[in-house]
């Protein structure tokens, strides 16, 4: 059946809601690029993305946030991928007390954790009922304020990670692979890096993009530890200026939907699982 | 001389008083070189337990595991050079046939031109030369089955494990892939444990057959022996069709049984038992004739019940007595069979005429 066929045996009311639902979404986001566009008086332009992207506190706050992006991603995924490992391999009676923590981060806000994370480190570390100091307060120096962005990104990120990692190893059977490889000879490093990682490659990329669009939208927790990241940039831009934030949010959606993109590209032919379960 | 042992092996789950499940209980067996043990029977008997301490993959409680005298009980399952063929195939995806076959040889650091001409020895091996570029998504259930067996075999391991091996696949494939593990298995002389609940599989292809149940071993023996000369009412119910009936003796000296007073003379040794003992009997429905074709020891007065076509066998009911027993014949569209209610006569030689242990 092609497709013209197909969409001609889809029913009346499944086109009205489509329609009205298409409609809820794109409208506001046809405002945004109309107005993004309307900078110059009665001339349709990218004025305003010029000027956005021209400016130097666009490039500074965006390549922090991307630089804490990456950090982020790569530090959740060599905290997850061994956690949800050994979990599925070894400790199943554990995988609810885990995914109950992986859920705090939906409970908690933001606005708490960066409070939790500036209380507890901004006093030195000593150790106990001694004057000795191991670590002076992270949130003295830049070094030490950057941990505590990328930590608090981290558990913003995890639900995400860790069920994108999750599903991944649920799929593949990474219990019968890994004595698979096992009886084959492999140690431990040799399964995680030849046999389970190469199998994660999409829920890896899930996770990663999805942590990907959460630092680079995160607001709260870069305005209270003082860093110069992208959303509190975007939100003091809305404050002075009317059309370059809607050209910088209309980008952000482009970015997201690029990404999208690219996870359906990497999912959608690279191989399938093999064995009957 | 023994090549694998497993020496009063016992496997135990769960760690408090009321959960505590012994999966596998005192388990004993030599393997020589070269031969295949299939170890048969119901879902959770314990079988692939067993198999799972022989791979390292599970930690006996109780007992030793050796290869040729050597002890592995406790050595980690990638330095036991024991191959295993999984149920799920559990090929690598992202690996094609050729790196699949090679893995385990790439791990062992051989040299890449070896790697080479043994990934194309295994490929030729199991008919499958034009496939080493392919990935497991694109080959057949049956087609994987055979590379993760070429996979297993690559590294010349002491021992291979096949755990329900072809349980994911159709009947027809199943027939034709066992004849090729067979035949691979006896071409390599390799020693082999298979894991199955397919008592036709298990027959047509082993040595000999361990018949497990509830974690103990029921009883060892050949194909033949266990078929013919099973020990225990399990072993004989679950090991082809059988006729169980209890019966008493009625003269041990002489080899007589009775069901429900009917007489049969069997060849068991009763000289053990004395007159009056109530013993378990077992025929199997294929030692029965009726007695226009043949004549044996028992000559025995029956009504046809009932007639049942099963393929290539015809399955008939009988009363003997007031007892019901099967009497298989093979089908064949000439066959005068007999109709449902008349009066007949069947007959068995004294050898069919088994006596159970419970």
């Amino acid at each position: 059946m092609n497709l013209s066929s197909r969409l001609r045996n889809i029913p009346f009311w499944s086109w009205v809601w489509f329609i009205l639902g298409a409609l809820y979404f794109i409208l506001p986001l046809y405002a945004t690029l109309d107005f993004s566009l309307r900078m110059e008086r009665d001339i349709i332009g990218f004025k305003a993305y010029v000027s956005a992207f021209e400016d130097p506190d666009f490039l500074k706050t965006f390549g922090y946030s991307v630089s804490v992006a990456i950090v982020t991603i790569l530090v959740s995924i060599i905290l997850t991928i061994p956690t949800a490992y050994w979990v599925r391999l070894k400790l199943p009676e554990a995988r609810r007390i885990v995914e109950f923590i992986t859920l705090m981060p939906f409970v908690v806000p933001a606005i708490i954790l960066v409070f939790g994370l500036i209380r507890i480190y901004s006093s030195p570390l000593t150790i106990p009922l001694t004057d000795i100091v191991l670590m002076p307060p992270l949130t003295t120096f830049k070094f030490g304020t950057n941990i505590l962005v990328v930590a608090g990104y981290m558990v913003l990120g995890l639900p995400y990670m860790y069920r994108s990692v999750d599903t991944g190893m649920r799929t593949v059977d990474v219990r019968t692979l890994t004595e698979a490889a096992q009886s084959l000879g492999a140690n431990w490093y040799t399964i995680i890096s030849q046999v389970i990682l190469p199998n994660l490659r999409s829920a890896l990329l899930s996770g990663a993009l999805l942590t990907f669009a959460i630092v680079i939208g995160e607001v709260v927790l870069a305005s209270f530890l003082g860093v110069p990241a992208f959303g509190p940039y975007l939100f003091l831009l809305g404050q002075h200026r009317a059309f370059e934030p809607a050209a910088l949010t209309f980008t952000t959606f482009l970015m997201t939907w690029a990404a999208m993109g690219i996870i359906q590209l990497v999912t959608g032919g690279q191989g399938q699982v093999t064995g009957a379960h | 001389m023994a090549y694998l042992t497993l020496s009063n092996i016992s496997k135990a789950f769960g760690g408090g008083a009321h959960d505590h499940v012994l999966a596998v209980k005192d388990f004993n067996i030599e393997i020589l070189k070269g031969e295949l043990v299939s170890f048969l029977g119901p879902s959770g008997c314990g079988k692939t337990t067993t198999l799972r301490m022989v791979a390292g993959f599970e930690t006996p409680t109780t007992g030793t595991i050796a290869i040729e005298n050597t002890d592995i009980t406790n050595k980690a399952p990638n330095q036991r050079n024991v191959g295993m063929v999984f149920q799920s195939y559990a090929l690598f995806p992202n690996m094609t046939v050729g790196d699949n076959i090679g893995f385990g040889l790439k791990i062992a650091k051989k040299p890449s031109k070896e790697i080479k001409q043994r990934v194309k020895e295994m490929l030729e091996l199991i008919h499958m030369a034009e496939y080493g570029n392919r990935y497991p998504y694109q080959l057949s259930g049956g087609q994987q089955q055979r590379v993760a067996l070429a996979r297993a075999l690559a590294l010349k391991p002491d021992v291979l494990l096949l755990d329900e091996p072809l349980s994911a696949l159709d009947a027809k494939i199943r027939v034709s892939l066992r004849s090729e593990i067979r035949a691979i298995q006896k071409q390599l002389g390799i020693t082999a444990i298979y894991v199955t609940h397919d008592q036709e599989e298990a027959m047509s292809i082993s040595d000999r057959i361990v018949v497990m149940h509830e974690g103990k071993v029921e009883q060892t023996g050949t194909p033949f022996e266990i078929y013919n000369f099973p020990t225990t009412v399990f072993v004989a119910n679950f090991v082809g069709t059988l006729n169980t009936v209890n019966g008493e003796v009625v003269d041990p000296a002489m080899g007589l049984l009775a069901v429900d007073g009917v007489k049969f003379e069997s060849a068991i040794d009763l000289k053990d038992r004395k007159k009056g003992d109530k013993v378990r009997i077992a025929i199997r429905p294929e030692r029965f004739n009726f007695v226009s074709q043949e004549k044996k020891a028992n000559v025995l007065d029956c009504k046809i019940e009932n007639i049942n076509f099963l393929g290539s066998i015809v399955r008939i009911q009988v009363m003997i007595g007031s007892t019901k027993f099967y009497v298989d014949t093979f089908n064949n569209p000439f066959l005068d069979l007999p109709n449902i209610g008349d009066k007949d006569q069947v007959t068995c030689s004294k050898e069919a005429v088994l006596v159970l242990d419970e």
